[in-house]
């Protein structure tokens, strides 16, 4: 019925994600703690560029949306059921990052993207597309564990979050292709009909007109 | 610019505002409700959890418009987004749940019943439950309240039945019902702000499962944006400014409160002058409203001479569990597991108050049962876990299959949340949100006997849960609160030297200025609180149309 909050002292940032507001959806905090990134893009020539997506993106340049799209698939790979890359997640979080409300998210998030780019080449001498898909793991774990406060802990947090909600959010925003997130979860069949938005309701254009207190 | 001067203006129009609105307009006089968010229609009410939870739908970014929290007077300030409601027409009821209880005759009397208890500032209400139940009975008539009351040793009185029967609840509410008769304890009907029939040209509820955290889109939800509202534009006589940001308020020479001013849509600055201003923004909003009206008369800020606007600081303490029964495991036994009813609705409140100290406290509270919230990424982001414990890849897609196959059942604790006098709003002017305004910056100290109180509801609860036999108990937390219930910035009470406002929600020390949000509650209760905010405004707003008529 309210927002919960955990009495421990402190506020962690993730106890801030995932807090309820009113039963059931944290807003997604974005700090200022960011990682160093650095005062110039490494050159990319350093390296043969990767492939890259050939999908349209507003966000991100090609490597950076193959590197995200390679991450996401690793926090929810595909076996025997759909995974990330299966219900159009990187195409979400390109898309959603556009909101200008999340510009702050936005900046975060490519810097932990090149911060994740810079590691994986500096522990695997490859970028982390090439890299195996045990070498992504354990990447993203040290960003796991790097913990709250740090730049890596936070990147590391917001790709889960994003990752979720393009896999099991409205199907309008872009990701959630066919619905495979809820029928991984059972969403679809818990008062299935009545849940469905109406016919043609855009998300992301939903997002900017009501979503708008200005 | 200057507005043309108007009877009542009234800022924020929830649970507080709205039934002021609305009695006013139809006393025939003119009204204006400031809104500082939208107004939403049936229309922008759609299921998607993106737009409803997940962003600033209904709750600002803590970004643009945070609240600031510490644990301490020592403590170091967070930014946050805790202690919002809401940003739209309708407030908090919007995107409520809607359980409506009521308070008790108890809750009236806390202080008298409870004697003194050392390191909380208790007091008893200026009114009694025998004053106060006419206006509960208004209030569930004009919203639309569904339920039936069943006798218990704390039953309230009520002077007939609901105005509309109870919703349809799924088949293991049946089930809480036989376990707590196993335990001599008493299985009730929880009471919604929700309609089970067709209602005053509303349509009824059509069980769609998303409702707390949403908007309804049938109107069957009784928020104040669904029944209030409307009744109230329909007199004629109110006029609503949504996305209007009340900014302070101003006083003459004779330091009556004379206008709001406040930006509107396109951030212009107006003044909105009237002979009666009501504020009702919420416990933590209205506090920061009234310190940053400051004045040479008030230099503390509005009405607070006293020292106390913003202290006695009231949440609701928090306890949750949960049980997962795993529907491959347990079909055979309970085909009706998987039915899709969406409500539960079963409380128990036999441990409302204490015969004795035994367990370290008096005054306990309310357990509510309920499904899970369905939210598929809320759900999934817990699955996830964080930090060391966190998980991804194949463990957090083997934890969301599981997830498929369970139904979990949890109950909420509403336990008493003690005014102690380390909990309190302030403003602090160093931080300003996106209007340029110093937010309110909040302190916590909780008392002890909150979180033994708490605690031991939720062991009566997981006893409960045991009993239906289920898969998993997983213990959520003992020791949290929720802060979408606020009270007790502006306390009412008799005596000016420990009270913000009188018996009528008037503040002592300006004579035309109320609040009727939760502030004027000396106690908390143990309950959800919506109600009795909307009751209550009834009630001042009877006293003060019978005052303006008299002239």
């Amino acid at each position: 019925m309210a927002r919960k909050r955990s009495s421990a002292g402190r506020l962690t940032r993730r106890s801030f994600i995932q807090r309820l507001t009113f039963f059931g959806g944290g807003v997604v905090l974005l700090g200022s703690t960011a990682c160093k990134r650095p005062a110039e893009e490494p050159a990319q020539a350093a390296a043969a560029p990767p492939p890259v997506e050939n999908s349209p993106h507003a966000t991100f340049t090609g490597l950076e949306l193959a590197t995200m799209a390679a991450a996401c698939e690793r926090i929810l790979p595909r076996d025997e059921d759909p995974g990330a890359r299966d219900a159009n997640v990187p195409a979400y979080i390109d898309r959603i990052l556009q909101t200008p409300e999340l510009k702050q998210m936005k900046a975060d998030f490519l810097q932990g993207l090149a911060a994740l780019e810079r590691r994986s080449r500096s522990m695997f001498k490859k970028g982390f597309v090439e890299a195996t898909p045990e070498q992504q793991d354990e990447l993203l774990t040290i960003f796991k564990d790097s913990g709250e406060g740090t730049g890596e802990g936070h990147f590391y947090e917001i790709l889960v979050v994003l990752t979720l909600e393009g896999f099991l959010g409205d199907p309008s925003y872009g990701g959630n292709k066919d619905r495979v997130g809820w029928r991984l979860v059972g969403f679809d069949t818990v008062g299935t009909v009545a849940m469905a938005p109406p016919e043609g309701y855009d998300g992301p254009k939903c997002l900017r007109e009501c979503g708008d207190h200005r | 610019m200057t507005k043309d001067a108007v009877d009542i203006c009234i800022i924020g129009s929830g649970a507080g505002g709205a039934p002021m609105a609305l009695e006013l307009g139809r006393a025939g006089f003119k009204v204006v409700v400031l809104e500082k968010g939208a107004h939403y229609k049936p229309k922008d009410f759609v299921h998607d959890e993106i737009l409803n939870s997940r962003r600033n739908f209904f709750m600002p970014l803590p970004w643009e418009e945070p609240h600031l929290w510490r644990q301490g007077s020592s403590g170091r300030y967070e930014r946050t987004n805790s202690a919002w409601t809401a940003n739209c027409v309708g407030g908090g009821t919007v995107h409520m749940s809607g359980y409506f209880y009521r308070l008790k005759p108890v809750d009236f009397r806390l202080r008298s019943t409870l004697g003194e208890v050392k390191g909380a500032n208790l007091a008893d209400w200026p009114i009694s439950y025998e004053e106060f139940a006419p206006f509960y009975d208004k209030a569930e008539a004009e919203l639309g309240v569904s339920g039936e009351a069943r006798p218990h040793p704390f039953a309230e009185p009520r002077s007939g039945p609901y105005p509309l029967p109870p919703l349809d609840v799924h088949p293991i509410a049946k089930e809480i019902d036989r376990v707590c008769g196993e335990m001599k304890w008493n299985s009730l009907t929880t009471a919604r702000g929700i309609i089970s029939k067709p209602y005053r040209g509303r349509s009824a509820c059509s069980y769609c499962a998303l409702c707390g955290s949403y908007g309804c889109e049938m109107g069957a939800k009784s928020g104040t944006n669904a029944s209030v509202i409307p009744a109230a534009l329909a007199t004629g006589n109110v006029e609503l400014r949504p996305k209007c940001m009340a900014r302070s308020i101003e006083v003459d020479k004779e330091g009556r409160a004379r206008s709001v001013v406040y930006l509107d849509a396109d951030g212009v600055e107006q003044e909105q002058p009237a002979k009666v201003i009501v504020v009702s923004c919420t416990a933590v909003e209205s506090a920061r409203l009234l310190l940053n009206s400051t004045s040479s008369r008030f230099p503390k800020g509005l009405a607070n001479g006293s020292g106390l606007v913003g202290r006695n600081l009231m949440f609701s303490s928090f306890g949750e569990s949960r049980a997962t029964f795993r529907i491959s495991k347990q079909k055979a036994s309970r085909p009706w597991l998987t039915a899709p009813d969406p409500f539960v609705n079963r409380s128990i409140q036999d441990f409302y108050l204490m015969p004795d100290e035994r367990f370290g406290f008096r005054k306990g509270g309310t357990l509510g049962f309920m499904w899970t919230h369905p939210n598929p990424i809320f759900a999934a982001v817990g699955l996830a876990g964080s930090g060391k414990e966190g998980v991804f890849g194949k463990e957090l897609k083997d934890r969301m299959r599981a997830y498929r196959d369970s139904r979990i059942l949890q109950f909420e604790v509403y336990g008493e949340f003690l005014a102690t006098p380390g909990t309190y709003v302030t403003v602090e002017p160093g931080v300003k949100d996106k209007y340029g305004i110093p937010v309110a910056a909040i302190t916590m100290d909780r008392h002890p006997k909150d979180f033994a109180a708490t605690r031991f509801l939720v062991e009566r609860g997981e006893e409960v849960l045991a009993r239906l036999d289920p898969d998993d108990i997983e213990r959520v937390g003992v020791a949290g609160e929720t802060t979408i219930l606020q009270h007790g910035t502006c306390r009412f009470g008799k005596d000016p030297a420990t009270s913000v406002l009188d018996k009528d929600c008037r503040a002592h020390e300006v004579p035309n200025l109320y609040v009727v949000d939760g502030s004027f509650m000396p106690s908390a209760g143990s309950v959800p609180s919506t109600l009795t905010i909307a009751a209550n405004s009834f009630r001042v707003a009877s006293q003060l149309v019978r005052k303006l008529k008299k002239g």
